[in-house]
């Protein structure tokens, strides 16, 4: 079931009925990306989901050699430390962020095209679970 | 060792108690602990509906290589039955012409970008996309015509449209739909890439773009996947082929040559020839 939403560009959009902390993540990553056209950026993919406390979301993503990349994420309320990290092919972590917020960010600029591992981890939730969303950005 | 025996000759000493230093406030660890997860435990457990690059994030990483070609330019005319066939063969369709649209969309003429965007409506309500986008792309097709939109302001929101709303919609249930629009979106990419490679004389500048192995094994394993609505064995048969030959050349050691750049150039034109 989806249900059709106006975000902060104007534009109609579509997100999933399902959860409404998914939803308010969502709409939060939405806006940043429709405020980071302004500077250039273009969305490679935006996806939200539910993570449990403690757990970890991974999502492979190959990234183009001389592109810009920011991985960009929301966290609903429920969401005291959501952490991003990006991981290479042999599990080592190439970036990550060092906040202890819910909306944290990390850019790369890949050396190599490649296959590469974006890793949401739910650090501190105040519930069980908590809606969060992420974006891979490009410029 | 050395600082607990110093300890021990102070107090033993008797010297003044020093006033208790009160503990420090829990400060955030500058790189705090990283969840572990092997390679394999990356690779097994990662969702891949995020891998396939966007056309313009293709066409950004081609002039980054030197290769300064609007891919839009080489496009052809293309004639493609958006209604009457099955639902495989429609949404690869539809991924080709969002790709087309998606490279030409500041650059086209406006008859030319309305047929586009009304195909990729027809398409996308014949896979069943849904009434709501449906009324998204109206809505977009009337702003186009009355001239109430910018092209910049449309690249914004097809690009989002591609990147982000379509792999968010169900089709249905049909888990295979999506990958199939970003194939076809792909597969359209990659000839184009090729093609302008050829044009500029620099098979070497392409090499890493179009070595995708983990794109192109994503979308063999749902071109190999049975389902009711698959295309004509002639259809999947051929983007098998056409798949497994670019995946070993994708996994070729060496940058490419000139015979890598037409061999691609030779089968993405044989499958987009079919569809």
């Amino acid at each position: 079931m989806r249900t059709l939403v106006a975000t902060a560009g104007g534009a109609a959009l579509f997100t999933g009925l399902a959860w409404a902390g998914t939803r308010e993540a969502e709409s939060c990553l939405r806006a940043k990306v429709w405020e980071g056209y302004a500077d250039g950026w273009g969305v490679r993919t935006l996806t939200a989901t539910e993570l449990a406390s403690g757990k970890t979301r991974n999502y492979v993503v190959n990234l183009f050699k001389g592109n810009q990349y920011k991985i960009q994420t929301c966290g609903d309320d429920h969401v005291t430390n959501l952490d991003v990290l990006l991981y290479d092919q042999a599990g080592t972590v190439l970036a990550r962020d060092t906040t202890t917020d819910r909306q944290p960010v990390v850019e790369f600029t890949p050396t190599e095209t490649g296959s590469y591992y974006v890793v949401l981890y739910a650090r501190e939730l105040a519930k069980p679970e908590a809606g969060v969303a992420m974006a891979v950005v490009y410029k | 060792m050395f600082t607990v025996a110093v300890a021990l000759l102070i107090a033993c000493g008797g010297a003044e108690t020093p006033e208790p230093t009160p503990a420090p406030a829990p400060v955030a660890p500058a790189t705090p602990e990283t969840p572990t997860l092997t390679p394999e435990e990356l690779k097994g457990s990662a969702e891949n509906h995020t891998l396939v690059p966007s056309p313009v994030e293709t066409q950004n990483a081609l002039k980054a290589a030197g290769i300064e070609t609007k891919l839009g330019s080489l496009i052809p005319e293309r004639q493609f039955d958006l209604k009457q066939s099955d639902l495989d063969h429609i949404a690869i369709r539809t991924g080709v012409i969002l790709s087309d649209m998606l490279l030409t969309v500041t650059t086209s003429e406006k008859p030319v970008l309305v047929d586009r965007l009304k195909s990729i409506r027809t398409g996308l309500a014949s896979i069943n996309g849904g009434p709501d986008i449906d009324a998204q792309l109206l809505n977009t097709i009337d702003r186009v015509t009355a001239d109430a939109v910018t092209r910049d302001e449309l690249l914004k929101e097809f690009d989002e449209l591609s990147g982000a709303v379509i792999p968010e919609l169900e089709f249905n249930g049909n888990a295979r739909v999506v990958p199939l629009i970003q194939a076809g979106s792909w597969l359209g990419g990659a000839n184009l890439v090729a093609k302008a490679v050829k044009e500029k004389g620099n098979p070497e500048g392409a090499s890493s773009l179009l070595k995708q192995p983990a794109v192109v094994k994503y979308f063999l394993k749902y071109v190999k996947t049975e389902g009711a609505e698959k295309a004509p064995a002639q259809v999947t048969q051929k983007l098998d082929e056409s798949l497994t030959t670019l995946d070993g050349l994708a996994s070729k050691a060496e940058p490419f040559v000139a015979a890598d750049i037409d061999k691609v150039i030779q089968v993405t034109d044989d499958v987009l020839a079919l569809l």
